[in-house]
């Protein structure tokens, strides 16, 4: 048959799609039909099976707040992926506590999915609730003065902007919170 | 199994020598792709340099919104992907499609008005990029507006492609045809998924498309279409005939088959099915057949003629380009492997890699390629040779420092990840040395570009002043 494909381009043409769609089929479409947990929200009252919360939508000001965040690119350097590692979940821990492993279904309402590829800085997937909000303004107008070391860009054009920076800071504040696992100390209370 | 005879029967002539074979191309769109590229190649080198530069001093440009990291890195992606490399691929395939079917380009007003589609296409993402209009999809962030016009040129330039190749006078056909019409073909399909078909997905799934859209952009449009061009350039400036016509038949089917099975290697460690990394990692790791096959192919053909490479400057970039598509393609599935990737997924490891695939390999072709064909386009001889032997050095030692660095740094910040006592900001600082010397191998890399950049310039314009001159005598 391949042997045809070198002279025909019909034959090609028809040759190169199949060998594309079954890979492509397999790997796209079927997956999502298979695994239910893809596309159901995070749910679970019975502390026996793990840490217990629900996966809400997000409001209309942390929906701005997620926009921003998109706009911005934090996603180019911040991941937010608690990976099956070791290392990973101590360092998305908090107080010696280590974090759970970040679930497909605490991610269903995400669009565009904020996973990342390129951890510059750390990742944040349980960021939310750890810093408040004057920490929050402090890092944002020069993430040095709080970090030193730290390579992350200014952004004094959020800062000066109420609405977009209580919008994101909102935004920040409920990554990783459908699962309650965290020690009682937050800022916010 | 030799190439072809068409393939050796076309015109090898020297530099400025016309065929009546050769006498039949406009080429219009192959000029107009090619020059816009290499301009763009520059433009975005400087969005380049200075993101790099913003690593050693991240004040630099702070305050300013529209030069900020978030806003410039997208448009360094976009703009070497589309702007360079693909508008680049796509003007060298306008020349050799032709060439390789014997009869003219179908319809050059098409491939004009393709190549202004084209341009209209980077100079908004020029604009629109910085300005925060990101849809958040990596190698996807092109507002929609914008996306939907890189579909309307993709199908202008699939017509022109096949209706060529449909009218050809040649039976068979040779291995550059097949992989830039797999290439048209598998990228339809791949740019679809990657920017409409994320739109009606969320989470995890909608990642899955996303990946099996950044990983297929270099491995089912970059790749074929650049192996396109090593097909038709490494035995057209070496004149050799290509070594083996069936084992370029066995590698193009293997990387149709495996390549679009890999997307979820992106995601492993993390929240992902754990059987649909493994069927990654399997896939990712026979890739090493259509790799292996290609690039024994060329070396084949070689045998006997690497002598040519102290003179013949397209031919050192292309076989320097051969090599680093063998290492980054081995590194890919090594890195695919759980525990290696838990070292290098995510650290600067990574961006070592997709350099040396995409500027060490597919852009070392495509400048062997614009070397090779813009004095033939423009009938006389390139301006410089031994600038482009200066190109050559910049590129290769600028690259190589890019890459080795970060590759070591990006090893080395692995580590240090993986050991949760290392506080994360000290992994941060770690780098800063690996960065600054990043910045400097970006400095190299950028007067490879800028005299690249000059020559090819210098070259059409010395064309017209000859044809001005030859009109002069004639008309005397």
């Amino acid at each position: 048959m391949l042997g045809k494909t070198d002279k025909s381009a019909v034959g090609f043409v028809v040759a190169a799609l199949i060998f594309f769609f079954i890979g492509g089929l397999l790997t796209t479409v079927v997956p999502p039909l298979v695994d239910k947990s893809w596309s159901q929200p995070f749910e679970n009252h019975d502390p026996a099976k793990g840490p217990t919360g629900k996966l809400v939508p997000l409001n209309a000001q942390q929906l701005q707040g997620r926009a921003i965040y998109v706009r911005e690119g934090c996603w180019y350097c911040h991941t937010q992926q608690t990976r099956t590692l070791l290392a990973d979940t101590k360092r998305s821990g908090w107080k010696g506590v280590d974090s759970p492993i970040s679930t497909p279904d605490e991610f269903v309402y995400d669009s565009p999915h904020m996973f990342g590829t390129k951890r510059t800085g750390p990742d944040l997937s349980r960021v939310g609730g750890k810093y408040d909000t004057q920490w929050h303004r402090t890092h944002f107008r020069n993430p040095r003065d709080l970090t030193p070391g730290s390579v992350m860009p200014p952004f004094p054009w959020i800062v000066d902007n109420p609405d977009e920076f209580n919008a994101l800071v909102a935004y920040i504040q409920t990554l990783g919170r459908c699962k309650d696992w965290r020690p009682d100390n937050d800022y916010e209370r | 199994m030799p190439a072809p005879a068409h393939v050796s029967a076309l015109p090898y002539g020297g530099p400025g020598s016309v065929s009546p074979v050769e006498s039949i191309h406009e080429d219009t769109t192959a000029k107009w792709f090619m020059l816009s590229a290499i301009s763009y190649f520059f433009v975005v080198g400087i969005v380049a340099l200075t993101i790099a530069a913003k690593f050693v001093w991240p004040q630099l440009l702070g305050t300013v919104s529209v030069l900020t990291y978030g806003r410039l890195r997208p448009l360094h992606v976009n703009g070497m992907l589309f702007g360079w490399l693909l508008a680049a691929d796509m003007g060298l395939a306008y020349y050799f499609v032709p060439r390789l079917c014997g009869v003219k380009l179908w319809s050059e007003k098409l491939g004009v008005a393709t190549a202004i589609i084209w341009n209209i296409i980077v100079l908004g993402a020029v604009v629109m990029l910085p300005m925060g209009l990101n849809k958040g999809w990596e190698y996807a962030e092109l507002p929609s507006v914008l996306s939907a016009l890189v579909v309307v040129a993709w199908v202008c330039f699939g017509i022109n492609v096949f209706a060529t190749v449909a009218t050809r006078k040649y039976e068979q056909m040779y291995v550059s045809l097949w992989y830039t019409m797999g290439t048209i073909l598998w990228t339809t399909f791949v740019y679809a998924t990657g920017n409409i078909a994320v739109f009606f997905t969320t989470g995890v799934n909608q990642a899955n498309l996303n990946w099996m859209y950044v990983h297929n952009a270099v491995g089912l449009i970059f790749t074929p279409i650049g192996l396109a061009i090593a097909y038709y350039f490494i035995p057209k400036a070496s004149s050799t005939p290509l070594y083996s016509h069936k084992l370029s038949m066995v590698g193009f089917w293997a990387l149709a088959f495996v390549y679009v099975w890999t997307g979820a290697h992106h995601m492993l460690h993390g929240p992902i099915s754990q059987w649909l990394q493994t069927i990654a990692i399997t896939f990712s790791l026979m890739l090493l057949i259509p790799v292996w096959t290609v690039v024994y192919n060329f070396f084949a053909t070689m045998r006997g003629q690497w002598y040519q490479l102290r003179e013949n400057v397209p031919l050192k970039f292309l076989m320097s380009g051969v090599v680093f598509y063998l290492l980054t393609c081995f590194q890919g599935p090594m890195h695919s492997l759980r525990s290696v990737n838990a070292i290098v997924s995510k650290t600067d490891w990574i961006p070592g890699h997709a350099h040396m695939a995409l500027l060490g390999c597919f852009s070392f072709f495509a400048i062997a390629g614009c070397f090779y064909t813009i004095p033939r386009l423009f009938r006389t001889e390139l301006h410089s040779i031994p600038l482009a032997n200066w190109s050559f050095w910049f590129f290769m030692i600028g690259g190589l420092g890019f890459f080795v660095t970060l590759w070591l740094g990006g090893f080395w910040q692995g580590w240090q990840w993986n050991n949760p006592s290392i506080p994360f900001i000290d992994t941060v600082r770690a780098l800063k040395p690996v960065w600054t010397v990043r910045f400097f191998s970006g400095i190299l890399m950028f007067l490879g570009i800028t005299t690249f950049l000059y020559n090819i310039w210098a070259t059409v314009i010395d064309s017209q002043g000859k044809a001005r001159s030859a009109a002069a005598v004639v008309n005397a």
